[in-house]
C-alpha cells in the first residue's frame, strides 16, 4: 500500500487530479516529489506538502486530510484511494472505476460527473454532491455515492445515473435530475425541483414543491427490488424502501416523469 | 483632483502606485474583486491579475452565472430591449429588480408598432412584483417557496399539467393568449434554477405562439466584464491564473470563500464606478481603486486607496449600454480626470515586471 503523508496544513488549496495509483505506479519516490499539486505562484510539488511512501500498488492512502485537498480522486479508473481526514471540492469527479473512500468531510461537488466506481464518504458533504459543476451537462453519471452524514443543498442536481445514498440532505435536492437514484433518510425543501426522470427516496421532506402530485401508496416489485439494492449498503435505507410509502409524481414542469417516494405516516 | 492614501495617511498617486506594485509583487494568493469599470479599466485588470497570478471575483458574478449556466446547459431564447418594445403586446415582469429600470418606464410608455401585435394595446404582468401604482399592470402574487417554486408552477400550468381556476391558471391562458410575449427578470434575483425554468416555459410557449425572454443586466458592468472575460481567456470571468494559464471555476475563485478560508493573502478592489464594497476588504492586505468624489474614497477604505476618474463622468470610457445591448463609448462630462483606473492598474503591473526583471 502506498502512503501520503500530510506535513501540515497546505498554505493554499492543492489540486490531486494526477495523484492516483496508476499515476504513480511508474514514478520512483523522487520523480513523484516533483509533481505540481500548487494552485498558486509558490508552485508546490507534491513532495512539499507529503511525505512520500510508495510501492507500486493499486491501493494509495493519505494519511492526513484537509479541506484544501481537491479533486481527489477524479478521473480515477481503477485501484483504491483512501483518505484519512477531510478533503476539498470535486472529490472523484469524473471518475469511472475503482473505490474511493474518505474518512473525514468532502467539499462541494463530490463525485460530479462520476460515471463508475464507488465513493464513500463517512462524513459530511458539501453542497451539489453528485451534482453538476457548471457548464456541465450532468452530475452523478453512473456512479456510486454513498454519503454517510449531511449533505448540503442541491445533492444530485442534474444528475444523470447512478446511485446516491446519504444520510440527510439540504435543499433542491435532485433538482434537475435527469436519471438514476437518490435515497435519503431526509430532504430540505423542494426536493426534485424541476427534475425530468429518476427517483428521489426519503424518510421525510421539507416543503414540496405543489408541481408535485401524490398518486396514493402503492406496493411495486420496482420498490422490493430498490430496498434489496440498498441493502449492501445501508440497511436503514434498505427498511425505508421496504416500508409504506407515498408516492409523488412530478416535476409537472417539465416532464413529469420523476417520481418522490416518502415515508407513509 | 486625484487623491491617494497609504495606510490612512493622504500621499501621492506614484507612491501609492509603488506601494500597491511592493504588496503585489509578494503576494502568493492575490483576489481581484468588485471589476465594475469600464473596458480598458478591466482589460488592464486582467493584465495583472495575469503577471500576479490573482484570481478574479466580479461583484457582478451572481447575477452572470445565474444566466451563463442555464445558456451554457440548456440554450435560451432571448429578444433586445428595442424588439421588446416595438413588438410585445405582452410584458411579463417577474420579480422586483427590474421595477427600478429605466426600461420598464420606455416599454410601459410605448405600444406594438411592428409584427403581428402592431397597433394591439399592451398589457403588462406582474409576478411576484411590488405593487405600486406607477405603471398600470396586473399583479399575480408569488408562492410560499419564492420566484423559482412560483415559476415551476405557471409553467406546469402553461404545460397542460396542472389544471383548475387559479390565478396562475389565468396567468398560463394570458400567455398562451399573447401574439408576441417578453418575460423581464433580473437572473440573480431569479437565481440560476428559477431562470432556467423560466427559459423552459419560454421554449414551451413557442409551440403556440412568440415569447422571448429579456435578462437585463446587472448594475454592475458584470456584461462588459463577460466579453472582456471571453475575448482574453475565452472563459467566464471567476478565472484565476495562479499557475499561469486561465482557470475556471466559481466556487474556488469567489473571494469571500477565499479570505474566510484563510487562502488570499492580498486583495485589489476595483470599483471606479459605484458598487458595494467587500465586507472583507479590510481583513486583508488590500488595494481600492475607486472613483473619485465617491463614499470610498477615503483612506480608511483599505491599506492603499487610489481616487481615479468615474467613466462617463469624470473621465471617457467604454461601458455596458443597456438600452442600446451592447458597448459604447461614454465621453466625460467636463474637465477629464488625470488618471483612469487603467491606467493606475497599467503602472502597478509596470512597476511589478520592473522589479521582476531587475530581480533575474
Amino acid at each position: 500500500m502506498s502512503t501520503l503523508t500530510l506535513r501540515q496544513e497546505p498554505p493554499e488549496r492543492l489540486d490531486l487530479l494526477n495523484i492516483n495509483p496508476l499515476s504513480l505506479g511508474g514514478l520512483s519516490e523522487a520523480e513523484a516529489a516533483k509533481l505540481p499539486v500548487g494552485t498558486s505562484r509558490r508552485g508546490l510539488t507534491l513532495g512539499d506538502c507529503f511525505t512520500i511512501r510508495l510501492d507500486g500498488s493499486d491501493t494509495l492512502t493519505i494519511e492526513g486530510g484537509s479541506s484544501r485537498l481537491d479533486r481527489v480522486g477524479a478521473s480515477l479508473d481503477g485501484g483504491t484511494i483512501r483518505v484519512e481526514g477531510d478533503v476539498g471540492q470535486r472529490l472523484g469527479a469524473g471518475m469511472a472505476g475503482g473505490t474511493l473512500t474518505v474518512t473525514g468531510s468532502a467539499g462541494p461537488y463530490s463525485g460530479s460527473g462520476a460515471s463508475g466506481g464507488t465513493i464513500t464518504i463517512e462524513g459530511d458533504a458539501g453542497d451539489h454532491a453528485g451534482g453538476a459543476v457548471y457548464s456541465a451537462k450532468a452530475g452523478l453519471d453512473g456512479a456510486t455515492l454513498v454519503i454517510r452524514g449531511r449533505a448540503g443543498d442541491h445533492l444530485g442536481d442534474r444528475m444523470r445515473r447512478g446511485m446516491l445514498l446519504v444520510g440527510e440532505a439540504g435543499a433542491y435536492a435532485g433538482a434537475r435530475m435527469i436519471a438514476g437514484t437518490i435515497a435519503a433518510t431526509r430532504v430540505g425543501d423542494h426536493p426534485g425541483y424541476g427534475m425530468r426522470r429518476g427517483t428521489i427516496l426519503a424518510g421525510a421532506t421539507g416543503a414540496l414543491s405543489p408541481t408535485f402530485v401524490e398518486t396514493g401508496t402503492h406496493d411495486l416489485v420496482f420498490l422490493r427490488l430498490l430496498a434489496r439494492s440498498l441493502r449492501a449498503l445501508s440497511p436503514a435505507h434498505a427498511d425505508l424502501a421496504a416500508g409504506a410509502l407515498k408516492r409523488y409524481s412530478g416535476d409537472l414542469a417539465t416532464l413529469s416523469k420523476g417520481e418522490l417516494w416518502v415515508a407513509a405516516g | 483632483m486625484m487623491a491617494a492614501w497609504v495606510k490612512g495617511g493622504a500621499t501621492d498617486a506614484d507612491a501609492a502606485i509603488e506601494a500597491a506594485a511592493h504588496l503585489f509583487a509578494s503576494a502568493k494568493v492575490p483576489v481581484v474583486t468588485g471589476l465594475c469599470a469600464d473596458v480598458g479599466a478591466l482589460r488592464a485588470a486582467y493584465g495583472l491579475a495575469g503577471v500576479i497570478g490573482a484570481s478574479l471575483d466580479p461583484v457582478a458574478a451572481p447575477s452572470l452565472y445565474a444566466e451563463l449556466g442555464v445558456l451554457s446547459r440548456t440554450g435560451a431564447m432571448g429578444t433586445t430591449p428595442a424588439e421588446a418594445v416595438g413588438r410585445a403586446d405582452l410584458v411579463v415582469v417577474v420579480g422586483n429588480a427590474p421595477w427600478d429600470r429605466p426600461f420598464l418606464q420606455d416599454i410601459a410608455a410605448a405600444k406594438p408598432r411592428r409584427g403581428r401585435a402592431a397597433g394591439s394595446e399592451r398589457t403588462i404582468l406582474s409576478l411576484g412584483g411590488p405593487s405600486n401604482g406607477q405603471i398600470r399592470h396586473v399583479a399575480y402574487p408569488v408562492e410560499p417557496g419564492g420566484l423559482a417554486v412560483s415559476i415551476a408552477q405557471l409553467r406546469a400550468f402553461a404545460k397542460g399539467h396542472l389544471a383548475g381556476e387559479t390565478a396562475y391558471a389565468d396567468l398560463a391562458r394570458r400567455l398562451v393568449a399573447a401574439h408576441y410575449g417578453v418575460v423581464v427578470y433580473e437572473p440573480g434575483e431569479v437565481g440560476e434554477l428559477g431562470v432556467e425554468m423560466l427559459q423552459g416555459l419560454v421554449k414551451d410557449l413557442n409551440d403556440v405562439t412568440r415569447f422571448f425572454a429579456l435578462p437585463l443586466a446587472d448594475p454592475f458592468q458584470g456584461r462588459a466584464l463577460i466579453q472582456v472575460a471571453a475575448w482574453t481567456t475565452g472563459q467566464a470571468p471567476s478565472t484565476g491564473f495562479g499557475r499561469h494559464v486561465p482557470e475556471h471555476d466559481p466556487w474556488r475563485f469567489d473571494g469571500a470563500r477565499q479570505v474566510r478560508e484563510g487562502e488570499a493573502d492580498a486583495a485589489l478592489w476595483l470599483s471606479s464606478l459605484p458598487s458595494p464594497r467587500p465586507d472583507w476588504l479590510a481583513s486583508l492586505p488590500s488595494v481600492a481603486i475607486v472613483g473619485e468624489g465617491s463614499a470610498n474614497a477615503t483612506g480608511d477604505t483599505a491599506e492603499i486607496v487610489i481616487a481615479v476618474g468615474v467613466p462617463g463622468e469624470s473621465t471617457g470610457g467604454t461601458l455596458w449600454n443597456e438600452r442600446r445591448g451592447t458597448l459604447t463609448h461614454s465621453s466625460a462630462a467636463g474637465q477629464p480626470a488625470a488618471l483612469t483606473a487603467g491606467a493606475v492598474l497599467d503602472a502597478i503591473r509596470a512597476r511589478i515586471t520592473a522589479k521582476d526583471s531587475a530581480a533575474c
